[in-house]
């Protein structure tokens, strides 16, 4: 393989398509959603705040006005703290009557049995959905715990009681080190492994978008033959996966880069987290990177050649991308545990290690086997993959008109 | 030998697409390489160019393997385009980067070429903005902007006007007398027959008809003569029999008689001659004639 004529067709093609108003366009788009959510967001903030705190107020009740029948004694009299909120009332038809005059929002009727039953009676006007919200507000639970515990523990154990625990999460990393401490903490763990595995599958999808784009095109403008009279397919294809690869990651690095930097501060927390990672995880996770995308460049951009349009090409490629994905349906279990038996098992099927490999490095400490493991595999199915590609490539770049059928390509591929 | 072909097969699957061809092509020669649609020119250039591998055979350009002259030989394809988005001059200082020449050295060239065809003016433009005539000299032109020693031309003349017809041939004789090769393909055999020094016709993957272009016209040549006379006499020495034809008659000679000998006899006859004619046959009938016959 020539490096000066690989190096050609990389410059040729990165700068060829960064020009292109497609490119410019889409790259163009998210910036200019951030900076327009970011402007709607300074204008209307006022606007915005109310509606989110009419909506909290909604499940958590802060805002309301409720009638209280108390059957147990426990409520009266109300707390000084719950007298802007609750009204006690003497019985239930008056405060009825006080809810259909729409005096009150809702009326809380507490029977004489309810510290044995729990029960309670909340009556709404409209749905019954505000109703069932109760159960569920922090701020109502506060209320009846405060009430029930009421000259029984000190003040201070009553408060506690009504709201028990505010959760400062740690991250420990090797040797006992803490990494991370409070939400910084929780980001931290999260927010690598999704970046990087969202990186590679974003540049998998743009790149071979615009690999495709390209086969396709210069199969039907037929400047393929041109092309491949000078240089060797498979130096063609390098060049292409390399300098399309560039393409993509050039504008999903503007997307995250601008989506992150209006989010302000992001920036700053991902580059802490990345170079608080270990070197060695570090280094491993450029190398899944490169190994993923190139794997699946070179099949996509294989296969892509069969298809006579673009449209075709996409459909041929696009099983590609599944693959690609698939690790992320898991993110959930790998979370909790990183070495769960299937994100071992599928750390060394090619097409899903490279994801699943960088979700799970930064989360955890993975088995030198399986990193030994799923470097090899990977190394091995990039030259197939390459193989494959370029095999796949050469037939594809000289088909037009119909599309080989599957046996065609086998018998084709079997005589070249 | 510029290039040299001995037992070439190609299959494609069931197909056998060239079947034991063998040719050469000599240094500063154009070369032509005839024959119908799917007779395997496209498939012969492919492999000559690296594009495809041959299944049996052997193939060499400049006396090596095609895949390690690809810097030294110029290729203009039937099924061929440009990138249309791109610049007039970008192009074919892309193609001949491709080639290995270096870019400021590639400008140089693909400005004094776009000259010589008249589309200096073009040169910043964008190829879409160029008519289709003008897009096939820039892809002419690009075959040839790495100085090449030897060019495969498949249909150079194809969609030209009369005027741009006349220019590529001007530079595919200037190619000729500097000394390169040309191996020419075309379905137009009144430019191959002015064009070429010899000749492959291909049919079916086989060779039906090689060598100089002349001898193969002498070889199909009828032993006839047209004149145009008022009147002939009834017995011509040397000649078999006489038809009329049009406003003409046509002679046909006996067996080692030569059309100059029976002009001499008929002039010492003192016959009126207002025209003569050693009746040739076009390179497209010889074409038809051994296609439909199948072999020569």
């Amino acid at each position: 393989m020539r490096f000066s004529k690989v190096w050609t067709i990389i410059k040729h093609e990165y700068i060829t398509n960064v020009r292109r108003p497609g490119f410019i366009i889409m790259t163009a788009i998210v910036p200019a959603l951030a900076l327009i959510g970011l402007l709607v967001g300074a204008y209307g903030g006022g606007i915005f705040k109310g509606m989110a705190q009419s909506l909290a107020d909604f499940f958590e009740g802060t805002s309301k006005r409720i009638g209280v029948v108390d059957g147990t004694g426990f409520f009266t009299p109300l707390l000084p703290e719950y007298e802007n909120n609750f009204v006690l009332f003497g019985g239930e038809e008056e405060a009825r009557k006080a809810l259909e005059g729409e005096k009150l929002d809702a009326v809380l009727v507490i029977p004489s049995d309810y510290i044995e039953t729990g029960k309670v009676k909340v009556i709404t006007r409209g749905s019954g959905f505000e109703a069932v919200a109760f159960e569920d507000s922090e701020w109502f639970k506060g209320f009846l715990v405060s009430h029930l515990l009421r000259g029984k523990v000190e003040p201070a154990v009553s408060r506690r009681a009504a709201d028990p625990v505010k959760v400062e999460p740690e991250v420990l990393g090797e040797k006992g080190k803490v990494q991370g401490g409070g939400p910084w903490g929780i980001l931290f763990t999260f927010i690598i492994p999704y970046f990087l595995a969202f990186m590679l599958i974003m540049t998998i999808f743009v790149s071979s978008g615009y690999l495709l784009q390209g086969i396709a095109e210069e199969k039907e403008n037929r400047v393929m033959e041109i092309i491949v009279s000078s240089v060797s397919p498979l130096e063609l294809l390098v060049g292409k996966v390399v300098g399309l690869g560039a393409v993509g990651l050039t504008q999903v690095l503007v997307w995250i880069l601008s989506a992150l930097g209006f989010t302000g501060g992001a920036v700053l927390l991902l580059t802490i987290s990345a170079f608080s990672l270990p070197p060695s995880t570090l280094v491993l996770l450029v190398i899944y990177y490169v190994l993923g995308f190139a794997i699946y460049a070179f099949l996509m951009a294989g296969i892509g050649s069969l298809g006579t349009t673009m449209r075709e090409s996409q459909q041929l490629a696009g099983i590609f991308s599944m693959f690609a994905a698939a690790p992320y349906m898991l993110s959930g279990f790998l979370m909790a545990n990183p070495n769960l038996t299937i994100a071992r098992v599928l750390s060394f099927f090619p097409l899903t290690a490279p994801t699943m490999m960088l979700f799970r490095l930064p989360l955890a400490k993975v088995p030198w086997v399986d990193v030994a493991g799923s470097l090899v595999v990977l190394s091995l199915s990039l030259l197939g993959a390459i193989w494959l590609g370029e095999k796949l490539f050469r037939v594809g770049i000289l088909i037009y008109g119909k599309r080989p059928s599957w046996k065609e390509i086998w018998l084709i591929l079997r005589s070249s | 030998m510029v290039i040299e072909v001995r037992n070439l097969l190609k299959r494609y699957g069931e197909l056998v697409a060239i079947k034991g061809l063998s040719f050469e092509v000599k240094k500063g020669e154009i070369f032509g390489l005839l024959g119908p649609n799917g007779a395997g020119k496209t498939t012969t250039i492919r492999i000559l160019m690296d594009i495809l591998k041959p299944d049996e055979g052997e193939v060499k350009v400049l006396g090596r393997n095609p895949s390690e002259v690809k810097e030294k030989v110029g290729y203009l394809p039937e099924e061929r385009g440009l990138y249309q988005g791109l610049g007039v001059l970008e192009t074919l200082v892309y193609f001949a980067e491709l080639k290995g020449v270096p870019s400021s050295i590639a400008k140089e060239r693909a400005i004094s070429f776009l000259e010589k065809v008249d589309l200096l003016d073009r040169a910043k433009g964008k190829v879409k903005e160029l008519s289709k005539g003008m897009q096939q000299k820039l892809q002419f032109i690009a075959s040839i902007i790495h100085d090449p020693e030897v060019v495969f031309l498949d249909e150079p003349f194809q969609g030209l006007d009369p005027v741009n017809v006349e220019l590529i041939k001007g530079l595919i004789t200037e190619l000729r007398d500097q000394g390169k090769t040309v191996v020419l393909s075309s379905h137009q055999m009144n430019l191959v027959e002015a064009l070429c020094d010899r000749i492959l016709l291909i049919n079916k993957g086989e060779a039906v008809l090689y060598g100089p272009i002349r001898e193969i016209k002498k070889r199909f040549t009828p032993n006839t003569i047209l004149v145009k006379s008022p009147q002939l006499p009834p017995t011509i020495k040397g000649v078999q029999s006489v038809a009329k034809k049009d406003d003409a008659f046509m002679l046909t000679l006996a067996e080692g008689v030569s059309p100059q000998s029976v002009i001499k006899a008929l002039v010492e006859e003192g016959v009126e001659l207002e025209a003569f004619e050693v009746a040739p046959v076009p390179l497209e009938d010889i074409f038809v004639k051994v296609v439909k016959e199948g072999k020569a």
